[in-house]
């Protein structure tokens, strides 16, 4: 969603919260394309991991192959046939290359060193390869498991990163959850690919091709008979697939309704409990379980039924390798022959597990490319930022601005819904201003456009003298302190709240800023002072005690300029009162801009901006409004007449 | 500040877990679990019977094997008699697939089921810990233990428990099949398997360890983007981008290493419980051979042992596997046990008084209150208040000086000791909290919306299929309905996540309306209109002063303005209650009331000189909501 998105399409957009169903397909190569980049710079090792598969292959040809030699020992001993293991009774000699290739090892099993007597040399031979082949599978495991875990680092990062930079709208418009789920979940499952997924699809892919070769190699009569029972297998696994699909697509879509009711529930339990609503609740989300429950009986049915399809094959396979072999091959070539075909087999037995791997790998990558395509709306610029004049440090200009959260190009004038029109002013350095004017006049939208959340559609906004355009964003923020509206907490001490993470605000800044907002006195109280650990959301402070302290926040961080957004609806007006007096003196020389819908909060100020429709239609000093005999003016004259003069006259300086 | 955020991310790796439970995790986990497969117990005994049948199906098949490939050898034997050997083979393999279809069937539809029963358990319990478990416990933690930990357990019951109770009695089966064959050779097949048990302790306890200290790495991530993005606004204002993504690198990198030591551990045991069957065959080819050359055995009998290691490969590997998923599962129920074990600190008593209906007088004696036991000053101190029906109070205070937590305990949001607060002289931890809960309409101070529609919100107290007419009367009284009559969708309109759609007063109004539907006897209003603009709130105060009439009326507020009109005005400072009266005789008193509506007297003033000042601008909602006022 883009800097342009109008409220009424995110409220459409809305309207389809479970967008796990666009679920589907289990490969998608242009996804595999894009996760490329984070595979880049680990290449030598997923090169590493699929070049291990070839001596793996090899070293598992060999144990069947030693069994093979040995009973072949015997039944030659016993001048039965069977002398040589890769021959075929019909007379069809393997290919050469093939013999080639075996015969020296073969020769090597059947003529033990001296001190060795023929079993127990292929005894050892037997248990040296599946040593090896341990130690080699293990290796395999740990190196894809390292790339992948690698690989997906560096994604979870780029994703986190990407998000932080995107542009405030872009999180009106959608739920925490779901940018949380892109980060971590989605990331989860694109890892899990590597691992059991894609690395493992491969690796099964090449050793069932070797298998397949061998034995043909080995018997091109007994492979085609024994293989006859594949193409029966290949349309099992495409039914299942059709059939699972759907399965897997079901239970996502029901699994994701349950976690959001439960993180809903959560979060608002306050109201539910309030509200007497846990038995409805209850039902509810039971009906949603039950459903889910459902779902994976389905599943589960298809699951079952491949797996024990390909077992059946298996045994099944036996019986025909020993009929079909009668007489045309001896007992050791039958043995190789179970043995490879039970390897053959094996990758599909957990087809359906992998299947589902790929489905949900692809599911969140696209998911994460989503995220990752959006363009981050307000972009730093390339240049090298201008010198700021001494002179204007603190100086705040909005020349001619125009701004509309709608879209402008391409729409007439009059459809516009301009949000400000041709607003001009400036705030010297060190001036103390203030906006006022009813909801929608435009209040808010001026300091999001002073601190770049979203760009101007005409016109300049300047801060220091510079264009707020060509400033990097991290540097125009850190001239601007804000108060705002919605007060977040960290979780982590009172103390990193208020320094947020700046290592040069030490334990003196921290207090001195705390105290000159009242704060000082409620932080001392508590259990464990500035260090006590703050809940989430802030949920042991009042309303009006995080209002405070972001407060201290915002001077603590000593910005020349200060933006307060109404900030004290939660503070008494006593508290208030004292907050300004502490304002009054740390601000001293610097720049502040104050919006409020009451009024006491701009008591100080050096000069009043009226806005109204979006336009700046009075602006001065209380004493030169006063004499322009506006708006303001009538105003003030109703309140005294209304008011009995108060005790102590509004401070305006 | 990383160092330290980096330090409290990883809690001392759990050697108290073993201490605290008294019980290996794997037995707790089993003791627990145990209730609910007793409930499913059909299911498993069924499975049971059938993984009898299936294991005597599966050890036949290699002597099968074996027999036929005598008959293959031996040239006595004719080709039919061979190929009627083979069919026996192939029906042993088909019966065998079918009884696996069906206990799969069975195992995994059972976990399904205790997986469901499990996050029934779970939901129901949440919804009844108070809200002191939910200052403690973050939403990020919580979700993960109802998702993640959840599926390692329904894993545990399922692949694992599977495998744990089907191995033995292949095993047992392949055995005493195997020692019709050569008794001998039996044996050295099995010498290998004890190591198993070793293995399964020295690599299990490590898994376990493991897998909790990634479970746990995982959750601080989620927790740190969570956070950041919650508070993003914060975020981006103090331009704190670079400093979090050092801490989310750090826990990044924190989760890396966690997952790599637990995969390194976790792929050890498959790899290793895989060499044990080929240990066998090495050492049964070594005799074998010898056996047959002495002519003590078959050939064919070497062929059936060869066999059986096939046979007996997968169920040792799933063994290892299941050992994993075990420790993997055992560690997951011990984490939600975390949630499980809170006993619900308010809930009925056993001998709640026979209550139906509250007429809605309050009384606070001498009530004294804290959050928690270590906390330096009380929340609540010596409150004394008596509050009769029908009646209303104002409550107003300085910052932090506990209106809100008075607000709170009347609807036993948290925990107050016996003989302190009494409706209709009834102990109020004596009252069924349904009869009190449903006395009462509270609007909290955080106006938290659910992501349904506003009709949906607005109906939330009310019984399901409540009346458009009362849904609307509620919207009308917090002068909500001209909000929604300009919304595209009305009363249809998603509100979003916390009611993201909405502005910061709309969502006010609406909490207000959802709770202006109800017929309460008890009305409390928590500082409820602080982000509504001054003019509206005149409006609401109007509408709202008819439904004041007849009820007992709190409210709960940071200025006086809202508070002017009640019955009884308490004025809060630190806790206590330092002014009481009514707002004419507070103001005479010139005391912290006085100066409080002097300096709102004022504010109160020029914000009607505003609202005059502003020309009524026709602002289409959708204009303040993008203004986010």
């Amino acid at each position: 969603m883009s800097a342009t998105a109008r409220p009424e399409e995110r409220v459409e957009s809305e309207m389809d919260p479970h967008e796990e169903e666009a679920l589907g397909r289990a490969y998608d190569g242009r996804l595999l394309l894009r996760l490329w980049p984070y595979i880049r710079p680990y290449r030598a090792q997923v090169t590493a991991t699929i070049l291990i598969v070839f001596p793996m292959f090899l070293l598992e040809l060999a144990p069947a192959t030693v069994v093979a030699v040995g009973i072949n020992q015997i039944l030659d001993a016993r001048e039965m046939p069977g002398t040589e293991v890769l021959v075929e009774s019909e007379g069809w000699t393997p290919d050469a290359s093939l013999r080639e290739f075996f015969t020296p090892a073969l020769e090597w099993m059947n003529n033990p060193p001296d001190m060795f007597s023929n079993e127990i040399w292929l005894g050892m031979i037997f248990l040296v390869v599946t040593a090896l082949l341990t130690v080699l599978s293990y290796g395999h495991q740990i190196l894809m498991a390292t790339t992948g875990q690698n690989a997906m680092r560096d994604l979870r990062r780029h994703v986190f990163e990407h998000i932080s930079r995107l542009h405030m709208s872009f999180f009106d418009s959608i739920p925490v959850g779901r940018l949380v789920t892109r980060a971590t979940n989605d990331v989860e499952n694109v890892t899990e690919m590597f691992s059991q997924g894609l690395v493992a699809l491969i690796t099964d892919i090449f050793k069932m091709a070797g298998y397949a070769v061998v034995l043909f190699l080995l018997s091109p009569k007994l492979t085609l008979w024994t293989f006859a029972i594949v193409p029966i297998l290949g349309i099992a696994a495409v039914i299942f697939r059709l059939k699972v699909r759907e399965a897997f697509r079901a239970v996502r879509v029901k699994i994701a309704r349950i976690n959001t009711h439960i993180q809903e529930t959560v979060t608002g339990m306050k109201v539910v409990q309030l509200f007497n609503r846990e038995e409805r609740n209850f039902s509810d989300f039971d009906r949603m379980n039950a459903d889910h429950r459902d779902a994976w009986h389905q599943s589960i049915k298809y699951d079952s039924l491949l797996f024990s399809t390909i077992e059946m094959a298996t045994g099944i396979t036996m019986a025909v390798i020993i009929a079909v072999g009668t007489g045309i091959a001896e007992a050791g070539l039958i043995y190789i022959f179970i043995d490879y075909m039970q390897r053959f087999f094996m990758p599909l037995r957990d087809l359906s597990a992998k299947y589902s791997v790929m489905q949900s790998a692809m599911a969140s990558s696209e998911r994460i490319f989503e995220v990752l395509d959006m363009e981050p709306g307000v972009a730093d610029p390339v240049e090298e930022m201008p010198e700021t004049p001494d002179a204007m440090r603190g100086r705040v200009e909005f020349d001619h601005v125009w701004f509309s959260y709608g879209k402008t190009e391409g729409r007439a004038e009059e459809d516009i819904d301009w949000i400000l029109r041709d607003v001009s002013f400036v705030v010297e350095p060190g001036e103390k201003v203030a906006f006022v004017g009813a909801t929608g006049a435009g209040k808010t939208t001026i300091i999001k456009l002073l601190t770049r959340l979203y760009d101007v559609d005409r016109g300049v906004v300047r801060v220091d003298g510079i264009d707020v355009r060509d400033m990097p964003q991290q540097s125009l923020r850190r001239r601007i302190a804000s108060v705002l509206q919605d007060v977040f907490l960290f979780s982590g001490s009172i103390a990193r709240n208020i320094a947020l993470g700046r290592e040069d605000l030490d334990e003196v800044a921290v207090h001195r800023a705390a105290k000159a907002v009242e704060a000082h006195g409620f932080i001392e109280r508590l259990p464990d002072g500035y260090a006590t650990e703050v809940f989430e959301r802030g949920a042991n402070f009042s309303t009006g005690q995080r209002q405070i302290l972001s407060f201290a926040r915002a001077l603590a961080h000593r910005a020349h300029i200060l933006v307060l957004d109404e900030a004290t609806s939660a503070i008494d007006t006593e508290t208030e009162a004292a907050i300004q007096r502490g304002i009054h003196v740390l601000m001293e020389g610097k720049t502040a801009i104050a919006i409020a819908h009451r009024l006491s909060t701009i008591r100080d100020v050096d000069r009043i901006h009226v806005l109204a429709g979006g336009r700046l239609v009075e602006s001065g000093a209380h004493s030169t409004l006063l004499a322009a005999d506006g708006h303001y003016a009538r105003l003030y004259r109703l309140q005294s007449e209304q008011v009995e003069a108060p005790e102590t006259p509004a401070k305006l300086a | 500040m990383s160092a330290e955020a980096g330090a409290d991310r990883t809690p001392d790796p759990l050697t108290e877990v073993a201490e605290v439970i008294g019980e290996s995790p794997v037995r707790h986990a089993l003791r627990r679990l145990s209730v609910y497969i007793r409930r499913n117990w059909r299911y498993y005994a069924l499975w049971y019977v059938i993984i009898l049948v299936y294991s005597a199906a599966m050890n036949t098949l290699p002597l099968a094997v074996g027999w036929s490939i005598g008959g293959l050898i031996d040239p006595a034997v004719s080709q039919a008699e061979v190929i009627d050997r083979c069919c026996l083979v192939a029906g042993l393999a088909v019966a065998g697939g079918g009884l696996r279809f069906i206990s799969r069937l069975l195992v995994f539809n059972a976990a399904r089921e205790v997986e469901y029963e499990i996050r029934n358990d779970l939901f129901e319990h949440l919804q009844k810990l108070p809200q002191s478990f939910y200052f403690r416990w973050r939403t990020g933690d919580l979700m993960s233990r109802c998702v993640n930990d959840l599926n390692s357990v329904r894993m545990l019951l399922g692949p694992g428990l599977l495998s744990v109770a089907q191995s033995p009695i292949i095993f047992v089966g392949a055995f005493i099949a195997m020692c019709t064959v050569s008794v001998k050779l039996a044996i050295l097949m099995m010498v290998p398997y004890p190591l198993f048990i070793l293995l399964a302790r020295v690599i299990g306890g490590r898994l376990y360890l493991r897998s909790l200290a990634m479970q746990q790495s995982l959750a601080s991530m989620s927790n740190l983007v969570q956070e950041n993005i919650a508070g993003i606004a914060v975020v981006k204002a103090y331009a704190m981008e670079d400093d979090q993504a050092a801490r989310f690198g750090d826990a990044n990198d924190h989760l890396r290493s966690q997952q790599l030591s637990l995969i390194r551990t976790f792929a050890a045991m498959p790899a290793l419980t895989g060499l044990l069957p080929a240990a066998g065959l090495g050492m049964v080819i070594v005799v074998g051979l010898g056996e047959i050359a002495a002519g003590r055995m078959q050939t064919q009998d070497l062929f059936a042992f060869a066999i059986y290691v096939r046979v007996l490969t997968f169920p040792a590997f799933m063994m290892g596997f299941a050992i994993s998923l075990v420790q993997r599962g055992a560690s997951a129920m011990l984490r939600i046990d975390e949630i499980l074990s809170v006993e619900p600190s308010i809930a009925d008593r056993p001998d709640a008084a026979p209550v139906e209906s509250l007429s809605g007088a309050i009384e606070f004696r001498g009530l004294d209150f804290r959050y928690n036991q270590d906390a330096r000053d009380a929340a609540l101190e010596q409150v004394d208040l008596t509050i009769p029906a029908g009646s209303s109070l104002g409550v107003v205070g300085p910052v932090g000086s506990g209106k809100s937590t008075l607000a709170s305990v009347i609807p036993r949001l948290f925990e107050v000791d016996d003989g302190q607060l009494f409706l209709d002289g009834i102990d109020v931890n004596q009252i069924q909290l349904s009869t009190l809960r449903s006395a009462i309409a509270m609007v909290p101070q955080d106006s938290f919306l659910f992501s349904m529609s506003l009709r949906e919100n607005i109906a939330y107290g009310l019984p399901p299929g409540a009346s458009e007419e009362a849904i609307r009367t509620a919207a009308e009284r917090a002068e909500l309905a001209g909000d929604i009559l300009d919304l595209p969708l009305g009363y249809d309109t998603l509100v979003g996540e916390r009611g993201v759609m909405l502005s910061g007063g709309q969502r006010q109004r609406t909490a207000l309306a959802r709770a202006l539907a109800l017929d309460p006897s008890i009305l409390i209003l928590d500082d409820t209109l602080s982000a509504v603009d001054a003019e509206t709130e005149r409006r609401i105060q109007t509408s709202l002063d008819e439904v004041f009439s007849g009820r007992t009326v709190l409210v709960v507020a940071s200025r006086v303005n809202s508070v002017r009109h009640l019955d009884q005005i308490v004025v809060l400072d630190r806790g206590r209650i330092v002014e009481r009266g009514t707002h004419e005789s507070l103001l005479a008193e010139r005391g912290l009331y006085a100066r409080l509506a002097e300096e709102q007297e004022r504010d109160e003033e020029r914000s009607r000189m505003q609202a005059e000042l502003d020309e009524p601008r026709d602002a289409a909602p959708a204009a303040s909501a993008g203004e986010g006022a």
